[in-house]
């Protein structure tokens, strides 16, 4: 049976910078279109790899390819489009000066047009790149990675900075050029992200990939609530309460993991009416980190 | 073929396009060698040998920013900025980003000189033949080369706002010293020995030689010195990219 081509494949892969190891060996297999998220934590190897993959960074061993061929060579620059993690374009410049420009690397790129067209850029094509806010110029760099009509698109935290309605925006973009067969691979902070945008989920730790499942997959490991609050209840009862699934302490505090936020809290409330701070939320990713990379190992 | 061009042509258009936008790169490149100029020439009363002397060291000034600012400030600032990166992640032909930049630069010293030769002719009264004209433009269009491996280095090896301070340094110090403001003979001795390591005395010896301005010059022995120095400065800037890269 013919397997359809890898659009991203790393084999063992390692990158070092100096004695820094930013990456300690990574197997990937991105084949087909789609949106593939990588999570981790500051420092996990996210840039490194995907500079590697752009043939901004000499790999130090292992094999990588892009779409069949080595990375920083013009057939592969020529099937990828990037939005960097610390790159802002020319502030002189008009973004459909810069648009224009980019376009003009490409063999079969989208027109001017179209390309401000499908990125939403209308109200500011005109404005140099400088008088624009940080969610226009993230969507102005947006534009820059897709003009050229390329097959893969690396976006290296593409909403860091943006308030919730731009990266609403831009996920609707992003998913918008999944639909048209391409593939995007983008790295996040944000669980919530990869979630609403991703078909598959990496999470990065320290140099590997310590997960790699479908959004929900992840969603059932993260699933329920962590319920924080200072209380005179002792560890080893809260750990008995009903839904509770761990307990820690930190400081004055206790973190309970509840599958079942409304009945242990009326527990906890009945053994401890007087219990200060309360607040409610969504796991934390190192929590589920924690958790995913031990079922993985 | 066209496509490559047709880019390299939009590339040079967008470095004209942030130059011409910058007032501080109009300034010092476009602005000042023509008032200085016109300040010592015509201005300030001397030997009436002066407007031809200071048109073969003004055109040196005149050509050195452009290749300085345009070089040293600019790649810093896009390298600083990430822009380089994207560039070359881009499918660009690697060497049309410097090539672009060559363009622009080589357009604007030449909008520099010819403001400067206008002023010359019409209003200092320099007289020389057409074919003295047409040396003397390409002397000092080709003395834009070596300036340019100068801005190529310092914008490799500096962050942006280093490299504005280092700009300035070099280019007032390359000016003052190496005789291009005020006729090397007039500083004392020493300093007309110190003038023998800068590529601006030799490029302005070379100047004044096509000029026929008064006075004995070695002509070979300052092309071979600035032949020299291009060298250097060549490997030097091969060495600043490849230490930039793997940094
Ligand atoms: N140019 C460099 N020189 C030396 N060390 C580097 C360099 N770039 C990255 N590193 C190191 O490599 C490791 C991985 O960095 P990388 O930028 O890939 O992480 P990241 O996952 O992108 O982090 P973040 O979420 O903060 O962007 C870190 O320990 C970092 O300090
Ligand atoms: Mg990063």
């Amino acid at each position: 049976m013919q397997q359809s081509p890898s659009i991203l494949y790393a084999s063992n892969l390692k990158k070092s910078y100096g004695t820094v190891e930013a990456i300690k060996g990574i197997n990937l297999n991105i084949q087909g279109s789609g949106v593939y998220a990588i999570l981790g934590q500051n420092g996990a190897g996210k840039t490194s790899l995907i500079k590697c993959a752009l043939g901004l960074e000499k790999i130090t061993s292992g094999t990588l390819q892009v779409i069949g061929s080595a990375p920083g060579t013009l057939q592969a620059k020529r099937q990828i489009g990037v939005i960097l993690q610390d790159s802002d374009l020319p502030d002189l410049l008009t973004v459909k000066e810069q648009i224009t420009l980019f376009a003009s690397y490409y063999p079969t790129p989208f027109s001017v047009e179209k390309t401000i067209e499908m990125c939403a850029l209308e109200d500011f094509a005109d404005k140099r790149y400088k008088k624009l806010s940080g969610g226009q110029k993230r969507r102005a760099q947006f534009a820059l990675a897709i003009v050229g009509n390329p097959q893969l698109i690396f976006l290296d935290e593409p909403t860091t900075g943006l308030d919730i309605e731009a990266r609403r925006n831009l996920w609707a973009v992003i998913r918008d050029f999944a639909k048209q067969g391409k593939t995007i691979v983008l790295t996040t902070h944000y669980l919530e992200e990869a979630e609403n945008l991703a078909d598959r989920i990496m999470i990065m730790n320290s140099g590997i990939i310590v997960a790699d499942a479908s959004p929900s997959e992840i969603q059932k490991q993260s699933k329920g609530s962590v319920i924080r609050c200072e209380t005179s209840t002792s560890y080893e009862v809260l750990q008995k309460l009903t839904g509770v699934s761990s307990v820690s302490i930190s400081g004055r505090f206790s973190e309970i993991h509840s599958t079942d936020v409304n009945q242990s809290l009326s527990e906890m409330l009945s053994l401890d009416p007087n219990l200060k701070d309360l607040t409610v939320n969504q796991p934390k990713l190192e929590d589920v980190f924690g958790r995913l990379s031990q079922g993985v190992k | 073929m066209s496509r490559i061009l047709h880019s390299f042509v939009l590339e040079t258009g967008a470095e004209l396009l942030k130059a011409l936008r910058a007032p501080e790169f109009i300034f010092p490149t476009l602005g000042m060698p023509v008032a200085f100029y016109s300040l010592f020439a015509i201005m300030i009363p001397g030997s009436s040998n002066n407007p031809d002397y200071l048109l073969a060291t003004y055109g040196v000034f005149a050509v050195m920013g452009p290749a300085i600012f345009g070089f040293g400030i600019s790649v810093a600032n896009e390298r600083d900025k990430g822009w380089l990166d994207l560039k070359l992640a881009a499918p660009s032909l690697g060497f049309s980003y410097i090539a672009a930049k060559v363009c622009s630069t080589l357009l604007f010293s030449s909008l520099s000189l010819v403001i400067i030769y206008l002023v010359a002719g019409f209003a200092a009264g320099v007289v020389l033949p057409q074919p003295t004209w047409a040396l003397l433009l390409t002397t000092h269009i080709l003395a834009t080369f070596p300036f340019i491996l100068i801005g190529l280095i310092i914008g490799f090896i500096f962050n942006a706002n280093a490299a504005i301070a280092i700009s300035n340094v070099i280019f007032l110090a390359f000016a003052a010293l190496g005789g291009l403001w005020i006729p090397i003979m007039l500083f004392p001795q020493s300093m007309q020995s110190f003038a023998h390591f800068l590529p601006t005395f030799h490029l302005s010896e070379i100047a004044l030689y096509v000029l026929g301005a008064p006075g004995e010059r070695d002509l070979n022995y300052h092309i071979l010195i600035i032949a020299i120095m291009s060298l250097v400065l060549l490997a030097a800037t091969a060495f600043a990219w490849s230490k930039q890269r793997n940094h």
